[in-house]
């Protein structure tokens, strides 16, 4: 980590504070409204100008619970869907990156290539054929099918971060294993895969974001047995009005997970999701 | 040391690849089947050959065309505005010396957090009878509602993914700053470069390919999701934001026009695998800040 | 609510579903025996009996986010005791309905077995997916009738909302009737009655005989008098949606305009060939005239409001009158306890025109049988006139009958007046005027609905914004109707 040395221009240093502190409100503000919300009671919520001051409630958490409404059912679905997802990606994906990064071949351009056109590839585009072919082989309304879903996206990905932390692994450790008697499989696998325990963690957390939080493959694959947490949001639209209590908890439920694991590999972050183009912390 | 093939390398990928290919190629050709079909689904999948029928209407339609400009409009300034603040942010961020890491966390939350709650915050924060934001603009004077006016509205959108995704380009370009090697900016400071100078002529150049790379990774996904538009205007006003995801999705799922929907499908397929090229080429095949 | 266990229900149901059709044979032997002597004998056996045939089977309702579904999803007790059946409600924005229900028909399975058929949206585009309920209807000793039969139904909703080209097949029971009416604010109107008349020249009272004209003076005479009262005289649900189609219609058919040109056939049964679209008429460019001037008028936030949207506003106290479903009416009363008034819309040069949105609830043709009979159980049950005097009475919002035999009740009667123990019957009488032939609003149910919906929401939107004259939006919607017609 550097750090700037003391200079002698004190006035910019406080100038970037200032400025920082600009940067957190408008980063930070909404997301702290949307928590704060979620626990004001629904007058307090209702009003043209807003509350500051309330009485906090949980209301809403426990509604969301509560019978007829219980997300947990979708938080059940997500968290299998993205957990499974994310458990083959980055399995797969450790296979095929090492195998990618010491492949020395003239069509690994092309191959390289066409692993990062899967991963760019549209959503809507995607999402027509798959859902052809999902319908063909009653995949529709089952966790499988969502699973296969996000791992369109998750599995090029992983392929292609991993490949790149393999990179950065010196080749004489292996050769050391090597010599040391074992074959190229237990080289690998008990060697080289080890170091690179932050990349499998990156990857998984990425991948396990990325799923998380998908919409739009759930709104179209998911049945009654499959809905995920984005979907619930949609139910809390009510002709009586939207419930904004249950939304601002529901949103918090969604996105709070994702934060502290996205926090907690922010060391390997921009690795992570630079695919490896730019390595810093 | 060449092996014969498949060698361990191969064989090590070819799972992966297998997966990859079924999920990848099979849909790729079925996209293409579906575009020279009409496609029914009703009792049974039935495609029934309409040669150039749907390609033919796509030229004539200006509907998509209009959803065409208002996508490449919508994803050069969310791009352009993301990588300007992003820049700004990072800056700001990299100066700060007290608590830089506490900051730097904090100001990466909202690229954690689901495009569809980002949304539905924006529709909450932007509602004309209780929104946050809504009553702020009052007490400046602004009267109308956001999301109402067609102009208005792109740029809220807009700015909802501007919201999101700038800690991302933030995120990247920090830690390019962080490898610019401190003795070239300290030569300058000697020198009594001001710090714009500085800025302008040491610091860009050194991380003038990290830039680069934010801007590949952001225009990737900036194609690919639309959840933001989908949950607040839906296309609307007047097809303002209806950019080229949501008229697919709703020629596909309510019009029920899958080979329509098709075509424009692949045209978006040919628009991300240009996206890509160019990403490889940028890039090679490994790291560059290193 | 669904979702529950996922992986392991699927198979778990398909196994019960196996040994189920196997376990059950030896008893339909019996049951068909033992209703046979049941009927020679004293009939008190054979009710229960036809009731719980499907116990242990579970089904999938998707419904639009409407009260009756809400009162229904937090009363299910009554028929899970009743049947054994278990039932999971999905409820969502009407749009996304229409996809899902979209989706699930192509899917080639039953994801969803009972479905809320709206009569433009699913019913006439997805006709063949719902199963004809003749069938239910004849197998008179297997499966229970309706209680009182089809004649307790108002018959023009029973063809509006359960028919589609075929009168002898229905494909849906009526389930619940909102239509757009005249929200207002009794108690401004009341407080200010005298300087409006002072100041209009007429009676303010909202009333079917006002004009719509009459209408924009009003609304107008609120921004200039009551600010501090009441941000907005009118507001409107004017967002690129459905809602706008629907607001717009009203107009439209007040001015004399129509979409095409057949008679009321076109709204009750529906018709394959609808012939050339009359949008671009003259009463219609006038109807889009006025209804672009009144939108200019209106609170801002119209352009982004659907009906919930408009009615938290109105509920929120933000616009002094809106038209609006029927059916909101019992949150008006949570919000605005004894505030609001209910008249029907006001006329054009033509006629008043009220919109009806009343909707049937189907079942899925890709159900297989055993779900579709137990499908056919829930229907009849949230259909019956004993469900629908519970759903009006529900403290969730309720919704409104569509059987003569709960209008027929003296609790029902008694509600019209405040106190109201059943506030969505406060709207009542203006429903009931909404109703009357020369009154009620149906737009066309053709298969192709779903594009011309669009169209005319989107070149309507596109008129509000200010990018096309209300001739060009007529006039370009006709065409695009047409050629999705291909007329």
């Amino acid at each position: 980590m550097r750090r700037d040395r003391p200079t002698s221009r004190s006035a910019p240093i406080t100038v970037a504070g200032v400025l920082a502190l600009f940067v957190l409100v408008w980063t930070l503000a909404p997301v702290v409204w949307m928590v704060v919300s979620s626990f004001k009671p629904t007058p307090a919520i209702k009003t043209a100008s807003p509350t500051w001051l309330f009485a906090p409630t949980l209301e809403h958490y426990r509604d969301l619970i509560g019978a007829g409404n219980d997300v947990r059912p979708f938080a059940q679905n997500s968290l299998l869907a993205a957990g499974l997802s994310t458990v083959l990606a980055v399995g797969l994906g450790a296979l095929g990156g090492y195998g990618l990064a010491h492949w020395h071949h003239k069509s690994k351009k092309h191959l390289a290539f066409w692993i990062i056109s899967t991963r760019m590839a549209p959503i809507a585009a995607v999402i027509l054929p798959l859902f052809i072919l999902f319908r063909q082989l009653g995949l529709i309304d089952s966790i499988a099918g969502l699973t296969l879903a996000y791992l369109s996206f998750n599995l090029p990905f992983a392929i292609w971060l991993m490949s790149a932390f393999f990179a950065d692994v010196p080749p004489s450790l292996e050769e050391a294993a090597r010599v040391d008697g074992c074959s190229r499989w237990q080289a690998f696998w008990y060697v080289v895969l080890p170091t690179t325990t932050p990349g499998l963690v990156t990857t998984g957390v990425l991948c396990l974001v990325f799923s998380w939080n998908d919409y739009a493959f759930a709104s179209s694959f998911s049945g009654p047995g499959s809905q995920t947490l984005p979907m619930a949001a949609g139910r809390l639209i009510t002709q009586g009005g939207v419930d904004w209590g249950q939304l601002t908890a529901l949103g918090t439920i969604i996105v709070l997970p994702m934060i502290f694991a996205g926090l907690a590999v922010r060391r390997w972050l921009v690795t992570g999701l630079t695919m490896g183009a730019v390595t810093g912390e | 040391m060449k092996r014969a093939i498949p060698s361990f390398e191969m064989r090590m990928m070819l799972p992966a690849l297998l997966v990859l290919a079924s999920l990848s190629l099979i849909p790729f050709v079925t996209l293409i089947v579906m575009s020279f079909s009409h496609v029914k689904l009703m009792g049974g999948i039935r495609f029934e050959n309409a040669g150039l029928e749907n390609w033919h209407r796509l030229l004539e339609d200006a509907d998509v065309r209009s959803s065409w400009v208002t996508s490449l409009v919508y994803f050069a300034l969310t791009l352009g505005i993301e990588m300007a603040l992003g820049i700004v942010f990072a800056l700001v961020l990299h100066r700060v010396v007290r608590g830089r890491n506490l900051l730097l966390a904090l100001a990466i939350v909202p690229m954690f957090m689901a495009p569809i709650v980002v949304g539905l915050l924006g529709r909450f924060l932007t509602d004309s009878t209780l929104g946050l934001y809504a009553w702020a603009l009052r007490i400046l004077g602004f009267e109308g509602d956001l999301l109402a006016g067609k102009t208005s509205a792109l740029f809220t959108v807009i700015g909802m993914d501007v919201w999101e995704w700038t800690p991302l380009v933030a995120l990247v370009t920090f830690a390019g700053l962080s490898a610019v090697p401190a003795p070239l900016v300290e030569a300058a400071a000697v020198d009594g470069a001001g710090y714009f100078q500085t800025l302008r002529y040491i610091v860009f150049p050194q991380i003038r390919q990290v830039l680069l790379v934010a801007l590949l990774v952001r225009a990737m996904d900036a194609i690919r999701f639309f959840d933001i538009i989908t949950i607040t205007t839906n296309g609307g006003p007047a097809d303002a934001t209806k950019i080229i995801p949501v008229r697919l999705y709703e020629t596909a799922f309510r019009f029920r026009e899958l080979g329509y929907a098709s075509v424009i499908g692949i045209l978006m397929l040919a628009f991300s695998i240009l996206m890509a090229n160019a990403f490889v080429r940028v890039l090679g095949e490994k790291g560059l800040t290193r | 609510m669904d979702g529950s266990n996922p992986v392991s229900r699927r198979s778990l149901l398909h196994g019960m579903g196996a040994f189920g059709a196997l376990a059950y044979l030896p008893f339909l032997q019996a049951c068909k025996g033992g209703s046979k002597e049941g009927a020679a004998g004293a009939a008190a056996e054979p009710v229960a009996d036809v009731w719980a045939r499907y116990k242990g089977t579970t089904i999938n309702f998707i419904s639009e986010n409407t009260p009756p579904s809400a009162a229904i999803a937090a009363n299910l007790k009554p028929f899970e005791d009743l049947t054994g059946i278990k039932v999971n409600i999905s409820q969502m924005e009407l749009t996304k309905l229409v996809e899902k229900v979209s989706l699930d028909f192509s899917s080639g399975q039953a994801g969803f077995h009972v479905i809320y058929a709206d009569p433009y949206q699913v019913l006439a585009p997805f006709s063949e997916g719902l199963v004809d309920l003749s069938k239910f209807l004849d197998k008179k000793d297997s499966v229970p009738a309706l209680e009182n039969g089809l004649s307790d139904f108002i018959s023009t909703q029973l063809d509006a909302g359960g028919r589609f080209l075929d009168r002898q097949k229905l494909y849906a029971l009526p389930y619940d009737t909102p239509t757009m009416i005249w929200h207002y604010r009794a108690d401004l109107f009341e407080k200010h009655k005298d300087k409006m008349a002072h100041d209009l020249g007429f009676d303010a009272t909202p009333s079917i005989q006002l004009t719509w004209e009459q209408y924009y003076a009003i609304a107008r005479w609120f921004d200039k008098n009551a600010k501090s009262e009441i941000p907005y005289g009118t507001g409107h649900q004017a967002k690129q949606h459905d809602a706008l189609m629907c607001d717009f219609s009203n107009v439209l058919w007040a001015y004399g305009g129509d979409y095409f040109q057949a008679g009321p056939e076109l709204g009750l049964t529906g018709t394959k060939k609808p012939g050339k679209s009359t949008l671009s008429s003259n009463e219609a460019i006038a109807a889009a005239e006025y209804y672009n001037k009144l939108l200019k008028l209106a609170h801002p936030g119209s352009r982004t409001w659907d009906w919930d949207g408009v009615a938290s506003a109105f509920q929120a106290g933000q616009i002094a009158m809106c038209p609006n479903w029927h059916e909101f009416a019992a949150s008006n009363e949570k919000a605005l306890p004894g505030k609001v008034g209910y008249a029907p819309l006001p006329k054009g040069p033509k006629r008043s025109a009220n919109m009806w949105g009343g909707t049937g609830v189907g079942i899925n043709a890709n159900a297989s049988d055993k779900e579709q009979a137990a499908a056919w159980l829930f229907i009849n049950w949230a259909t019956s006139p004993a469900t629908q005097f519970m759903t009006l009475a529900s403290e969730k919002g309720g919704g409104t009958p569509t059987r003569h035999s709960v209008y027929a009740r003296p609790e029902v009667e008694a509600a019209k007046k405040r106190p109201s123990q059943l506030p969505n019957i406060l709207a009542a009488e203006a429903v009931s005027e909404a109703w009357k032939p020369e009154n009620i609003g149906l737009r066309p149910k053709v298969a192709t609905w779903n594009q011309l919906d669009t169209i005319l929401f989107t070149q309507v939107s596109r008129m509000l914004a200010g990018e096309l004259k209300p001739d060009e939006a007529m006039r370009s919607s006709a065409e695009k109707f047409d050629v999705v017609n291909k007329v």
